[in-house]
């Protein structure tokens, strides 16, 4: 079935390898460097590894390699940035604004610096996305997906740091309110707040802050953990389809994925360099944008249309759903647990999932992870449309606009879950059906969103219990 | 016999329990005194600056007559000075009790509005509607004899 090593015309520096009956190592660089450092097992490993091929498609396996690569451009573009880069309160902006006016190819380094930032986020929660419903995370690979998770987390961290540098107003109100929600934390609120904006107020000294944190403190976290994770994926292998009845047939990583992947990767400098040359301050849409627009002053308002980037829309728009007070305390505060919440369950996925675990099917994970996606494109789509408007609104556009994105997203939805049961043969829908439950009331009935939530989410619980006490007797065939 | 073997490795369990017991104490306080002074160096200062009631400036009060409103600090806060339809001066923190972006004043409807997640103040500080779980704190203003416009701390 495996072709040995037939395969390695293609790279040319492996020829030089040891003789067959391993004596001796081979002549040349490579046996100059294995006679010290014995590199010849890792050859012999890298010769034999292989991408496992399944029932599923294969364009999963490369958005990993896809993400590192826009990492990668990051920190290309990043030590470019950092050659002009002035943090200071009469420096920062202003060298901003030198480098994209003044500096030949400014604007270009800037604007793939923030390409590929938004890049690097789509393919990562794609990564993520898929990881999630091929169920990769599985024993043995838990620590795969809580490695990735981190990585997800420093991302976004990356995102939010690196938007204060610019110094502009933008940023300033962003800033202001991202840090702010840390006050919600118990106990710890208020000091993590001073650590983190370094004062009471976003200042220039958030600024130094974010600075240190952008530049040093998350890219070593982030080489840090891709190490291990890489590490994991080397040692493990990558997963095999689950359920995997015959052994899965493979594909070599070198040359054929390895190939593939640089093939990719150039593909994606082609779309990165493309976009940044001819949109260099992003598709103007809200959230993705990056003109540089005036310095930040503390002392102005703030002005109608200020929102977050896309990707921290659905956390935006979900602290607004949230009345002032809730059982007592206070809405940000509720909304945040639930924030945590939701990314602890996220995190520890791989321990939840039994079914998955003893290599079964699990139907209900898949069906959260798709009800997660509903919940967020809903979010995002409220988040996005312009419930902020214009100084004159009134309640009647904010409810517009939800019915609007709840159309859209139910339409989303079916669509989905047609797809679903037709290309993957999923019967289970219950969280899905929640998902979109809450939608209908919330955007079409008028209901408020936590407590359209909260009857989505009774419903959902009382339909999990009752199926699992009628299939429990006769042991679990039901819900395959 | 026997009972002596087993006193001695009795006694040796524990003397080994408690050295390690020791030991990790040490450890523990080793690491405090490497942490502690980390997190005093990262908690900022206390602010320093211009404290006391803030008089505005030629500029400002133009900017006030103008706009029907301005934002200055007041012993380090964002203060927003506003002067309703009736001409009545009025002057809140400007942070919004809900995330703490700076509120704006919306003449027209006679509200203060926070922009970030569409928050509304009426003009003596009262959420009107949207997430902001707090009134807005109000200052103190008045106009002296000579016309200029002094802010305070203190209640009005
Ligand atoms: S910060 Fe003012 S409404 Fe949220």
């Amino acid at each position: 079935m495996q072709s040995g090593g037939s395969r390695m015309e293609g790279l040319s520096f492996l020829k030089n390898e040891p003789d067959k009956n391993g004596a001796e190592p081979g002549r040349g660089l490579l046996g100059w460097v294995d006679r010290r450092y014995q590199v010849t097992p890792l050859l012999e490993f890298m010769r034999h590894k292989q991408v496992p091929l399944g029932s599923h498609w294969m364009g999963w396996y490369y958005l990993g390699g896809i993400t590192m690569f826009f990492f990668i451009v990051q920190v290309v573009t990043g030590v470019l940035l950092l050659m002009y880069f002035q943090p200071g309160e009469a420096t920062a902006y202003e060298s901003i604004h030198f480098l994209t006016t003044k500096v030949p190819f400014g604007w270009l380094i800037r604007s793939v610096h923030s390409w590929s930032a938004h890049l690097m986020i789509i393919s990562l929660t794609l990564h993520m996305f898929s990881t999630m419903m091929l169920k990769a995370y599985r024993p043995p690979r838990e620590l795969t997906w809580v490695s990735g998770y981190l990585l997800f987390l420093i991302t976004l961290g990356f995102g939010f740091s690196g938007y204060l540098l610019p110094w502009n107003k933008l940023a300033y109100f962003a800033t202001t309110v991202g840090t702010n929600i840390v006050r919600s934390v118990p106990f710890l609120g208020d000091w993590l707040l001073l650590v983190l904006r370094g004062g009471q107020d976003v200042t220039i000294n958030t600024l130094y802050r974010f600075f240190a944190a952008h530049v040093v403190i998350l890219p070593l976290a982030f080489v840090g953990i891709i190490s291990l994770h890489l590490l994991f994926i080397q040692r493990q292998g990558m997963a095999p389809p689950i359920s995997a009845k015959v052994a899965p047939r493979g594909m070599k990583f070198f040359p054929s994925f390895a190939l593939r992947d640089v093939l990719l990767w150039l593909a994606c400098l082609m779309l990165l360099v493309t976009l940044a040359v001819f949109l260099p301050y992003g598709p103007g849409i809200p959230g993705m944008d990056w003109e540089l627009g005036s310095k930040a002053d503390a002392m102005a308002p703030a002005y109608a249309g200020i929102k977050p980037e896309w990707y921290f829309l659905w956390e935006y728009q979900l602290l607004k759903e949230f009345p002032p007070h809730l059982f007592g305390l206070e809405g940000p505060q509720v909304c945040l647990f639930l924030i945590a919440i939701l990314l602890g369950i996220w995190a520890i996925i791989p321990w939840l999932d039994r079914r998955a675990a003893r290599n079964k099917p699990s139907p209900a994970f898949s069906d959260f992870g798709w009800a997660a996606i509903l919940f967020l494109v809903y979010l995002t789509l409220m988040g996005w449309d312009i419930g902020a408007t214009g100084a004159g609104n009134d309640m009647s556009l904010v409810q517009r606009s939800a019915r609007v994105c709840a159309w859209w997203t139910l339409a989303a939805g079916v669509v989905m879950i047609a797809f679903r049961s037709w290309w993957f043969e999923h019967r289970w829908f219950v969280l899905t059906g929640a998902a979109l439950l809450q939608i209908a009331l919330h955007g079409l009935m008028g209901i408020s969103y936590l407590l359209a939530g909260a009857i989505s989410a009774g419903l959902a619980i009382i339909v999990i219990a009752a199926s699992y006490f009628m299939t429990s007797r006769p042991n679990e065939t039901g819900t395959t | 016999m026997q009972e002596q073997v087993h006193t001695v490795s009795n006694s040796t369990t524990s003397r080994r329990h408690f050295i390690d017991l020791l030991l990790g104490a040490s450890i523990l306080g080793w690491l405090a005194s490497i942490a502690y002074p980390v997190i005093r160096y990262l908690k900022p200062l206390p602010q320093t600056g211009a404290t006391g009631p803030t008089r505005l400036t030629r500029e400002e009060t133009a900017k006030l007559e103008q706009d029907q409103f301005i934002i200055v600090p007041v012993s380090g806060q964002r203060v927003i000075v506003l002067q309703s339809q009736d001409q009545k001066l009025l002057a809140f923190s400007a942070k919004c009790t809900h995330e703490g972006c700076t509120v704006t004043y919306l003449p027209g409807q006679s509200v203060i509005w926070c922009p970030c997640h569409d928050g509304r103040y009426d003009l003596s500080g009262r959420v009107l509607s949207g997430p902001p779980p707090k009134p807005l704190p109000e200052y103190a203003v008045r106009r002296q004899p000579d016309g200029g416009i002094v802010i305070s701390e203190e209640r009005a």
